[in-house]
């Protein structure tokens, strides 16, 4: 027995050790899982940065974009994170109110954004529409509306993820508010017979759609392209609602705190350049923002147009989040 | 210390090691729970928490966590009770002990690995396919039946050898039918264990964490434990992690107290055999019938996930680093909390056997008593506790480890406690006086004549207590990331974006992993059948 108390300590300690360990500099980033696999940009992102600097970039990858948000605000400034990258413009003012961003100082000129780029905190990276994506050989008729999509019974099964841990799940929360105001969740008691699972990131419930549990799954505009490009495969495509779709500003923040600020300011000033911009369209498969739209790769033009863009201000939605999951989580528990 | 009542003459001054543990526990109880009321008295709290309390979520909830954990128990007792009756009535037959020892395996299968089994089994692609209707009630309900079908026939099975021979000779004599016996004989035996075996099953699916974390399929689906857990990871919200927290406790505190009235739990020894009951061929058949459907049940997830780890992508997963440094993870928190748990245990049982000998058996009761507290307290309240005092001040994330390593040690308790204490208790008994005559005391003492009948116990705890940590999903959920993932969390993980082949040999790489270190602690730490 002693000599296993003996083990006790010895493992204690070596485990204390890890801790205090110390390396070359790292930049530590916080972002949305699908942004670190293997076909996501992060393995690109991190090859071109790093051959920039004499540095190691170590991407954190949380489930999806608002657990971002949950886990800064659990760590606070003991955080880890030198930037987050991934926060959407439905969450900035909360993550703002966090206080734990400092102002990005650039000057934010070059952006394809269709509106203008006001916040000092923030810097958008890719932007994109949020739509139901189907498979045309599996799904003759798609709905032609959220309120078609929600209110016919007929209408097909989907996928969705859930608003406390994904910026889609969150998006589409926002959407049905956007159309339905305060009878939203009416709504959602409606659709929720419909709603094979919740997933907790965007990865989980596109993987599912892919192996046919369902006919459509909640995504972007421009996930059909990533179908034409990677996979040579024209059978996907986003279904057009007529009310217009909710927009997603994707982007990323300096965390005050950091040990790194030199090195994360450095990344910023990357992330809006050519080199980091142009590995957008084929990996993260969204609009990038320092790019012109005659840069993007042909198959993005075969693409819906989401006209009207639909968009909360984000005060309104800082002051109003909670309140309206608590009301989503009501309406889907029923 | 009044020793002028001590009838005992004896120079035996009670060890006080006891307190120190007693202490901890307290602190790691007692904190927590000042952690969750200091976040109650706080103004914003009253505000919202007025709110949740009439909110239909919380209903929700609260109805969905006791639906489930009735069904459940329904479920598991009401086809035990089928089971352990085939299985009496069949008196003696080919691989008997083998099945009593496959019921015996849940006990030391992780949950995450069981969900995995069941997932393959009734799954889209599975055997018996269920489809979408398996993530939600469905799924959570076959898990907790494989976990508790099993338990409850191994605790009900006793009692059917406790019906005196002689009754069952009559009963033949009568020419009693098989329902006349059931009414007569087996039912007024089985009525006193029957509700402590219930409550006891109600309490594990009540606080079930990791199959409802993996098999509910969302907000439809949710019990207060993985509400907490979703308060506190999805939103940040403590003010609601504490309220269901304390909504959970006093659950868990309710359902203690009623199954202390119904403590009589049947000797888990299962007795000598029936001699085969003169049951007529058809009766017979039923209950062969029945075991093996029962067997089936048991052994077809843990073969469908083998199967599938098989043919799943071994080598990829293998290779992973993060797969290896999970192994290490586990391994490190389940050595240290069984060696902790045992440590303690071993520290508490020298206060109590003394005071046993000593004859003051109120405080030995008490003190054993109180080192099974984990039964009222559940694991993830004292983790949200603790996460809720932490984090303020350290980095909670950092202490991921020790704090899973205390948690799953104060889980093991009682497990340590009752293997421990009948042997220290013998061995103070028998040689406290030869140990007064050859002054024998200390190190040598526990040396010489504790530790050759204690090895056994403590091999056995300990074996149990890591087999149950490495393969535990509770508070790492809470306070796991990627820097400090476990086995258990990175399966759970792999099951969220339903990679299920990677999933399947990764479960596999946990339950070896798990039943080696059994193995291993068993033999090495247990010894040889010398003592």
């Amino acid at each position: 027995m002693f000599t296993m108390l003996r083990f006790f300590i010895f493992c204690f300690c070596l485990f204390l050790s890890v801790h205090l360990h110390a390396e070359k500099q790292v930049l530590t980033i916080y972002t949305y899982d699908s942004f670190t696999s293997d076909w996501g940009p992060g393995p690109q992102v991190k090859k071109a940065f790093e051959k920039s600097c004499d540095c190691e970039l170590v991407f954190v990858g949380l489930e999806d974009g608002v657990s971002l948000l949950s886990r800064l605000k659990l760590e606070g400034s003991n955080t880890r994170a030198d930037i987050v990258l991934g926060l959407d413009t439905n969450l900035t003012a909360e993550a703002r109110a966090t206080g734990l961003f400092s102002p990005h100082g650039i000057e934010a000129t070059m952006l394809s954004l269709p509106t203008s780029w006001q916040d000092a905190d923030f810097l958008p990276y890719d932007f994109g529409y949020f739509a139901f994506v189907y498979n045309r050989e599996l799904l003759a008729e798609p709905p032609t509306s959220l309120k078609q999509l929600i209110e016919d019974p007929e209408s097909p099964q989907i996928l969705i993820q859930d608003p406390r841990t994904s910026t889609p799940g969150l998006g589409l929360m926002l959407w049905v508010k956007k159309v339905y105001g305060d009878n939203a969740p009416a709504a959602w008691e409606k659709l929720s017979n419909r709603i094979v699972t919740v997933s907790k990131g965007w990865s989980e419930a596109y993987g599912l759609f892919l192996k046919d549990e369902a006919q459509m799954v909640l995504s972007y505009t421009t996930s059909p392209a990533y179908h034409i490009i990677a996979e040579d495969d024209q059978r996907f495509a986003a279904a057009k609602f007529s009310e217009g779709h909710y927009q997603q500003i994707e982007v990323a923040g300096l965390i005050a705190s950091s040990k790194q600020e030199k090195l994360a300011r450095k990344f910023l000033h990357f992330m809006m350049s050519d080199a980091f911009q142009s590995i957008i369209p084929t990996t993260n498969w969204m609009y990038p923002t320092g790019l012109d739209s005659s840069q993007l790769p042909a198959a993005f033009n075969q693409l819906i147009d989401p006209a009207p863009a639909l968009l909360f201000d984000d005060s309104l939605i800082a002051a109003n989040r909670k309140r309206w999951i608590n009301e989503w989580l009501e309406a889907m528990s029923q | 210390m009044a020793r002028s009542h001590v009838t005992v003459t004896s120079m035996l001054k009670p060890a006080r090691s006891a307190y120190l543990v007693l202490a901890l526990l307290a602190i790691m109880l007692v904190a927590p729970m000042i952690g969750l009321s200091l976040v109650s008295v706080s103004e914003s709290f009253e505000l919202e928490s007025s709110s949740f309390w009439r909110s239909t979520y919380l209903r929700q909830v609260l109805a969905f966590s006791f639906w489930q954990a009735f069904l459940s128990t329904l479920l598991s007792v009401g086809l035990a009770l089928l089971v352990a009756r085939a299985i009496a009535r069949r008196g003696d037959f080919l691989f008997r002990s083998l099945l009593l020892k496959l019921f015996a395996l849940p006990l030391v299968v992780p949950a995450v690995v069981a969900v995995l089994g069941v997932v393959s089994v009734y799954g889209n692609s599975g055997w018996i396919p269920l489809g979408r209707n398996l993530y939600g009630l469905n799924g959570i309900l076959l898990a907790h039946l494989f976990f508790n079908l099993p338990l409850a026939v191994r605790l009900l099975l006793p009692v059917w050898f406790s019906i005196p021979h002689p009754y069952w000779r009559l009963s033949e004599q009568l020419d009693m039918n098989s329902w006349q016996q059931w009414r007569l004989l087996e039912w007024p035996a089985l009525r006193e264990s029957l509700p402590g075996v219930a409550l006891l099953v109600f309490m594990l699916c009540l606080t079930s964490f990791a199959v409802v974390l993996t098999l509910g399929g969302g907000p439809k689906s949710t019990t207060l434990e993985v509400a907490i857990y979703q308060s506190l990871r999805f939103d940040f919200d403590p003010v609601r992690a504490v309220i269901l927290a304390l909504v959970q406790f006093a659950l868990c505190a309710t359902v203690a107290l009623v199954s202390l009235r119904f403590q009589k739990l049947p000797e888990v020894e299962i007795g000598s055999l029936l001699q085969g009951l003169l049951t007529t061929k058809k009766g017979k058949a039923i209950n062969t019938a029945i075991i093996l459907m029962a067997a089936l049940f048991v052994v077809t997830p843990m073969l469908s996930m083998l199967i599938d780890a098989v043919r799943g992508p071994i080598l990829r997963v293998m290779s992973n680093p993060n797969l290896w440094q999970a192994a290490w993870h586990s391994l490190v928190i389940g050595l240290s909390a069984a060696t902790l748990s045992v440590s303690m245990a071993f520290l508490l049982l020298r206060s109590s056997s003394d005071l046993f000998y000593l004859n003051r058996k109120k405080g030995a009761m008490f003190i054993e008593l109180a080192g099974s507290i984990v039964y009222v307290v559940p694991p993830l309240v004292t983790g949200t506790g603790l996460f809720i005092l932490l984090s303020p001040h350290v980095d909670v994330f950092d202490w991921a480890i020790p704090i899973v390593v205390l948690i799953n040690a104060l889980m093991g308790m009682p497990f340590a406690i009752r293997s421990l204490s009948p042997t220290m208790r013998q061995n103070k008994m028998r040689y406290q006086r030869l140990c007064e005559t050859l002054d024998l005391d200390g190190w040598h003492r526990f040396k010489i004549i504790d530790w050759p009948l204690l090895r056994k116990p403590f091999g056995l705890a300990m074996a149990l207590i890591a087999a149950l940590a490495i393969g535990d999903l509770g508070v790492i959920a809470l306070f796991g990331t990627p820097q400090t993932t476990t086995l258990p969390l990175l399966l759970y993980q792999q099951l969220g974006a339903y990679l299920i082949s990677q999933a399947a040999v990764s479960a596999a790489f946990l339950l070896f992993l798990c039943l080696l270190v059994f193995w291993l602690l068993e033999r090495f730490v247990g010894g040889q059948d010398h003592a």
